[in-house]
């Protein structure tokens, strides 16, 4: 007993100096020495200790985090992760139940050292060792944790580069996997899954960095088709913005259609406007060169044809009308879509036909602007 | 409408200048006073041509059609020997291409190229009508056509303007 004493005074530390940890290895220490002395009479220990713990109980002290302390300390000292890990982290819950669970007796040593030990504990101190001890526990749950996040991203990092759609599953799987949500547990998972769900990170510069979306195949073939595929659309919807009249049109084969129309028409006007310059050039013999380019190059395209429906237009006389006759039909070659070289022959022969009436129509039929023209056709074409 | 804020160097410019300068010349060339079918035919073909090479020529060597273009033009004249050498040790489809381009229409979808079927039939068609198309994919394709659709609208606009000119006076 007195043996006993001599060495509770020498545990008795000074709580501002002493960590946890400093007192749990204390606390082995002494417990290491009294191992000998502990099956003596422990029965005796608990008699004599318990109207002290009563006392402490009766303390400001909250029992429950009394209790706790000392619960957590016992798990600490003998290592056993498992029963630390059931144990609930958060303090109040245990602060609610005012009742005393009184250890077995094989721990009752123990749980009579912490108490003597923590007999000089105040209040204010077990608020400090109450963080100390929560930090120590978030730390060690740290370290269980990425000890075995670690095994397990091994495990994963294997797997998950075969299947793609893996990302969500990852993170429910680290959520579920560990009881306990921390900051840190979440980090990690968060992290994995970011590593993961990259399909070609390449370190070099020159690569195409493209991400996989979910659900997708990730070799590199079906990768090459998809960018080129893009590529492709992309381009269609540059040419759709050229091509007047296809907004309407979805479809590659569909759109493919209209730029070739398109792109025959164009070309089609300009052989009727050279044919028409050729015509004009025989009949109008001066022109002043010099100032055309200046005004060639300022006319809008647009402005132009409402000014120009005021004016004259010309007048062919018959040899030029039958020279553009014959050259149309040279031009227009037959088994070429006969549709639209009808629908163009028509136009023009309903322009010329009617030149010597009227003054304005065929001036206005010349000079419809491509997208008047390419309508026109097209009405006649389907 | 102000006439000093065009571009001086932009692509209308720059047709406008070099056709007009040809129009000038087959003007210069060829008595005006002979008004025959014919003629009129044979100064439609000239001015015709005189289109699509100021328009290559603006165009430069930049793209892909242009050069092809220029280089068809270059053969198709059958001024010198030396042009004649070019065509025939040039590759015979090509120009057969560029010059039976109507008369092969209907044996088009025939002989459809095996080895560029990435398009289908309709990209066989759009590269007959570019010139200089069927070395390309479709990719290459599809950017030289853009390119070809705005320097095709261009020309035709410039072409009215001088039409409506001539026809004023």
């Amino acid at each position: 007993m007195l043996h006993r004493l001599e060495s509770l005074k020498s545990c008795t530390y000074d709580r501002m100096d002493m960590t946890v940890l400093e007192r749990q290895a204390a606390r082995l220490k002494w417990q290491q020495q009294n191992h000998v002395v502990q099956n003596n009479n422990p029965a005796e220990l608990c008699a004599s200790s318990v109207p002290r713990f009563q006392g402490l109980v009766g303390s400001n002290l909250g029992s429950g985090q009394m209790v706790e302390l000392k619960r957590l300390e016992v798990f600490l000292g003998t290592d056993n992760f498992q029963e630390f890990l059931n144990f609930p982290v958060t303090g109040p819950e245990f602060g609610d139940s005012e009742k005393l669970d009184l250890l077995p007796p094989e721990a009752a040593a123990d749980y009579c050292i912490s108490r003597t030990s923590s007999c000089q504990i105040t209040a204010l101190d077990t608020a400090v060792m109450k963080e100390e001890r929560e930090d120590m526990s978030l730390e060690k749950m740290e370290s269980t944790i990425v000890s075995g996040r670690g095994s397990f991203n091994k495990r994963k990092a294997e797997t998950v580069a075969d299947h793609k759609s893996k990302d969500k599953r990852i993170k429910g799987e680290g959520e579920g996997e560990s009881e306990v949500k921390t900051k840190c547990s979440t980090e990690i998972s968060r992290n994995s899954s970011k590593e993961n769900s990259k399909v070609s990170e390449v370190q070099k510069p020159d690569y195409i960095h493209v991400r996989a979306r979910r659900g997708q195949a990730t070799d590199s073939h079906s990768l090459a088709e998809r960018a080129r595929r893009e590529k492709l659309s992309k381009k269609m919807k540059c040419l759709q913005d050229l091509v007047p009249g296809c907004n309407k049109i979805t479809g590659k084969a569909g759109m493919l259609d209209e730029i070739i129309n398109y792109v025959q028409s164009l070309q089609r006007q300009v052989e009727f406007l050279s044919m028409k310059i050729a015509a004009l050039n025989s009949s109008v013999e001066n022109l002043p060169m010099k100032e055309f380019p200046a005004i060639v190059a300022n006319f809008p395209a647009a402005a132009k044809l409402p000014e120009m429906a005021g004016l004259p237009c010309f007048q062919l006389n018959p040899l030029q009308k039958e020279s553009v006759n014959c050259m149309l039909n040279e031009s227009m070659h037959p088994p070429q879509t006969e549709g639209i070289a009808s629908a163009s022959v028509s136009i023009s022969e309903q322009s010329l036909s009617s030149s010597s009436m009227t003054q304005l129509q065929p001036f206005s039929t010349w000079n419809m602007d491509p997208q008047g023209l390419y309508n026109m056709y097209n009405m006649g074409f389907h | 409408m102000d006439l000093q804020n065009m571009n001086p160097s932009s692509l209308k410019s720059r047709f406008a200048t070099r056709f007009l300068r040809a129009l000038t010349k087959i003007n210069a060339q060829k008595p005006i006073s002979s008004s025959s079918s014919r003629e009129i035919f044979q100064r439609y073909r000239r001015i015709k041509v005189a289109a699509d090479k100021s328009m290559a020529y603006s165009v430069r060597s930049r793209r892909s059609w242009s050069r092809a273009t220029l280089w068809r033009l270059r053969t198709r004249s059958p001024r010198s020997r030396l042009a004649t050498l070019a065509r025939r040790s040039s590759v015979k489809t090509r120009t057969t291409r560029a010059a039976s381009h109507g008369a092969t229409v209907v044996d088009r979808k025939s002989h459809g190229k095996e080895n560029k079927e990435d398009g289908g039939v309709e990209a066989e068609e759009l590269r007959e009508l570019v010139p200089g198309g069927e070395a390309m994919d479709l990719c290459n394709l599809l950017d030289e056509t853009a390119h070809y659709i705005k320097c095709l609208t261009t020309q035709v606009q410039v072409m009215r303007t001088i039409a409506n000119l001539y026809s004023l006076h």
